[in-house]
């Protein structure tokens, strides 16, 4: 066992927190998440400075590094700014799957410019209300010839004004559940934004799907693999929330901090009551906890002996801890922690938005119970 | 112990749900949106005689009791707890304390106006450094000829923008912490008072919070509450009680229209092929839910109860607030994880309830306050 950052990780760890210190300005944070902004110009640098892909193969445009090291980055990030982290963070949600089942055309086609911050990608997976249940599907892929043509509707998905490509779940009559890399230039596709409380810089919206045409090759692998495409996209989507959740609560609980020390009420500083001190140390608790699980996940990913089962208990739990990190760090503030241009309240609802990718307590639970009864 | 309203009780319940569904319901969404209160609520309410619930009749007040007001603002909540806000301020901070302790004159000048709903008031002790910690208030009224000089800053004041009249807490004598504070009633038009800004918030977007300054603003002595300089943090005493209670009630109201919503949304969806209602875990969940509701109301209706009766001390006003801003939390928390996503978008109730009953646990004293306060009833 070793619970110590490589130096190279420890670069890595200090390059992402100089680059969010020195350029996630708070005003703009608080400009961007008001106007419901995406931060364009921060996306382009962190790309630059090799912050986006970082796991990709060099080849590639990455830094041929692991996940952790991305871990890492986006943890930092989100501590820095909730907001501004999140929306770098998700810029190229679906990758993996090219990363894990695409051609050597497609990574190259598609990988790179990611990397490069020239474009984004997202999922297309879900059809339902809540955008993430996937037990009644009805997205239809025709194939004739070496196209296909989609059919269908796709709700909540992230990023569908601002993707230019989604790894699109779709069934296929003949050769059943594929994944498509559909461009958000095809005719036939149209996009119904929707507003959420949290993590307003990254645009949320439904996908209407008709009669789009695709091309056979932007079939990620083989047929009938859809769905093993989509549980590993949706596990490294469980880690990376983890790590946003993570670096989350640690930026609620520096805020809070910085507040308990300076804020003086009844002639004393907040930081010298005992309740509040309690409070914080409740808090580096629940940090401490949130951070050796997904560092833990994202070593076995790494390694390639993730247990979906423990990364269950990693959702769970920096699902549960991020929101009462962030409701405590608010509560500390009081009265200027329900103010909008203060700088806990978009910690708040980013963590709603955080805690609700990691999945319900409820499923979660199912999940571990399974591993548990076996 | 008759745990149950009487029928004069429940007939007021019923018809304050009428008209609050009549009346309140078509504009929350707007006025949510736009981030403003419909100041047109206030003469038709008044109207109603559902402004300043326990004004007396003398001062045009329907002259209810304590119950009744809990009643009505559990029920007003349950609608929209911004809207909830303005309206509750309207009948108790800034018009308990010129009931008490204000001349004839100045009840004639800006209750029964109140009451009516033509003027409407705001009250204001909190200040950008004075908070949790009432008496660290800067603001002084330094006499000067047949009057008060106010100068000072006053924040996260309801209705502050658009009240006619504010309540406002100042020292008379610096020197004497808590004790040297007194109350004065500022006129919007008065010289020196002004509106800094209107404040965004987390939650409550269609109640009116805004920064205040007094500016050597001046005030005639008529317009402070009480003969002697001195004491007004003492009259403010029954005042906060009476808030901390309404509290009890305003938590139960978010949380009960947190409830509904989530009841009807795991009877009509499926997930995974399956009505949300067959989850165990969810029934569990909303069983829990439920419960707490039920404690939260009898709460709040035990310690109106006593308030009626002269009998509430601070100490049961504040277990009442700490208990019903602590236990809506977890209702609207557990409302929201259940919907995921979906309750998320800014066109589902659900993310009201959520940040709307997050505020529970600030205002009228933090849950810390309210810790402190029944720690000191208890003699320790």
């Amino acid at each position: 066992m070793n619970f110590e950052l490589s130096d190279e990780q420890k670069d890595i760890q200090r390059a992402a927190r100089e680059f969010a210190r020195g350029e996630f300005d708070p005003d703009l944070a608080l400009e961007l998440d008001q106007s419901r902004t995406f931060p364009e110009s921060l996306w382009k640098k962190a790309a630059q400075l090799g912050f986006i892909g970082i796991h990709y193969p060099e080849e590639f445009g990455g830094q041929g590094l692991g996940l952790f090291e991305s871990v890492l980055a986006i943890e930092a990030f989100c501590s820095v700014d909730s907001g501004i982290g999140s929306a770098l963070s998700m810029v190229d949600i679906g990758s993996e799957v090219i990363l894990k089942f695409g051609s050597k055309n497609q990574k190259e086609q598609f990988l790179i410019p990611l990397a490069k911050g020239t474009k984004r990608m997202s999922i297309a997976f879900a059809e339902s209300e809540d955008g993430q249940d996937l037990s009644s599907l009805s997205t239809i892929s025709e194939r004739r010839g070496n196209e296909y043509f989609l059919h269908g509707e796709k709700r909540f998905v992230l990023s569908a004004s601002l993707a230019d490509s989604f790894i699109t779940l779709c069934k296929e009559p003949k050769e059943g559940w594929i994944t498509l890399i559909v461009g958000r230039d095809r005719e036939g596709i149209a996009v119904h934004p929707i507003e959420k409380l949290g993590l307003r810089m990254i645009p949320f919206g439904d996908l209407d799907l008709r009669e789009v045409q695709v091309p056979l090759e932007n079939r990620i692998g083989n047929k009938g693999e859809g769905m093993t495409h989509v549980l590993h996209c949706y596990q490294v989507m469980g880690l990376r929330s983890a790590a946003q959740a993570l670096g989350t609560a640690q930026g609620a609980f520096d805020r809070a901090l910085g507040h308990a020390k300076q804020r003086t009420q009844f002639g004393k500083k907040l930081s010298q009551f005992q309740a509040i001190r309690h409070k914080l140390a409740d808090m580096a608790v629940d940090i401490e906890v949130a951070r050796w699980l997904t560092y833990k996940s994202a070593t076995e990913y790494d390694q390639g002996k993730m247990e979906p089962g423990f990364l269950s208990v990693t959702q769970l739990e920096a699902g549960r801890r991020l929101v009462r990190v962030v409701d405590e760090a608010l509560q500390i503030f009081g009265g200027y922690g329900y103010i909008a241009e203060q700088a806990i309240e978009h910690y708040f609802r980013d963590a709603w938005g955080i805690g609700v990718d990691l999945g319900t307590e409820g499923e979660l639970r199912d999940r571990i119970a399974e591993k548990v009864l076996g | 112990m008759i745990y149950e309203l009487n029928e004069e009780q429940k007939t007021f319940q019923k018809k304050v749900r009428e008209i609050y569904e009549r009346e309140v319901s078509p504009l929350v969404e707007e006025y949510e949106r736009k981030e403003t209160f419909p100041v047109q609520l206030f003469p038709i309410l008044g109207a109603e005689h559902l402004l300043c619930l326990r004004c007396p009749k003398e001062y045009g007040g329907p002259g209810l009791d304590k119950i009744s007001e809990c009643i009505a603002v559990e029920e007003l909540n349950r609608i929209c707890v911004g809207i909830g806000a303005g309206i509750m301020v309207q009948g108790g901070l800034a018009t308990d304390p010129i009931l008490h302790y204000g001349s004839e004159e100045l009840k004639r000048s800006y209750l029964s106006p109140a009451v009516r709903g033509e003027k409407i008031g705001a009250f204001a002790l909190t200040e950008p450094d004075a908070g949790s910690d009432a008496s660290g208030i800067r603001t002084t009224a330094s006499r000067q000829g047949g009057g008060y000089r106010l100068n000072g800053l006053k924040t996260f004041i309801t209705n502050g923008t658009i009240c006619d009249f504010v309540t406002v807490a100042a020292y008379t004598d610096p020197a004497k912490r808590g004790i040297g504070i007194n109350l004065f009633v500022v006129e919007r038009d008065d010289p020196g008072f002004s509106m800094i800004k209107k404040l965004k918030k987390l939650g409550n977007h269609s109640s009116d919070t805004a920064e205040l300054a007094f500016d050597d603003c001046y005030v005639p002595k008529e317009r402070m509450l009480g003969e002697q300089e001195g004491g007004g943090l003492g009259q403010l005493e029954e005042t906060l009680k009476s808030g901390r209670l309404t509290y009890g009630a305003r938590s139960t109201g978010v949380g009960q229209a947190a409830f509904e919503a989530i009841l009807s949304y795991v009877k009509k969806t499926k997930r995974q092929g399956q009505l949300l209602s067959k989850s165990q875990a969810i029934r569990f969940t909303l069983a829990e839910m439920a419960t707490s509701l039920e404690a939260m109301r009898y709460m709040t209706f035990r310690g109106a109860w006593l308030f009626d009766q002269g009998l509430a001390s601070m100490k049961d006003a504040s277990i009442v607030k700490l208990f019903c801003s602590e236990s809506v939390q977890s209702i609207v928390q557990k409302a929201m994880t259940i919907q995921k996503n979906s309750g998320l978008r800014m066109d589902n109730p659900a993310q009201r309830f959520l940040c709307d009953g997050r505020l529970s646990k600030i205002p009228e004293g933090t849950s810390e306050i309210q810790h402190l306060v029944i720690a000191a009833g208890l003699g320790l």
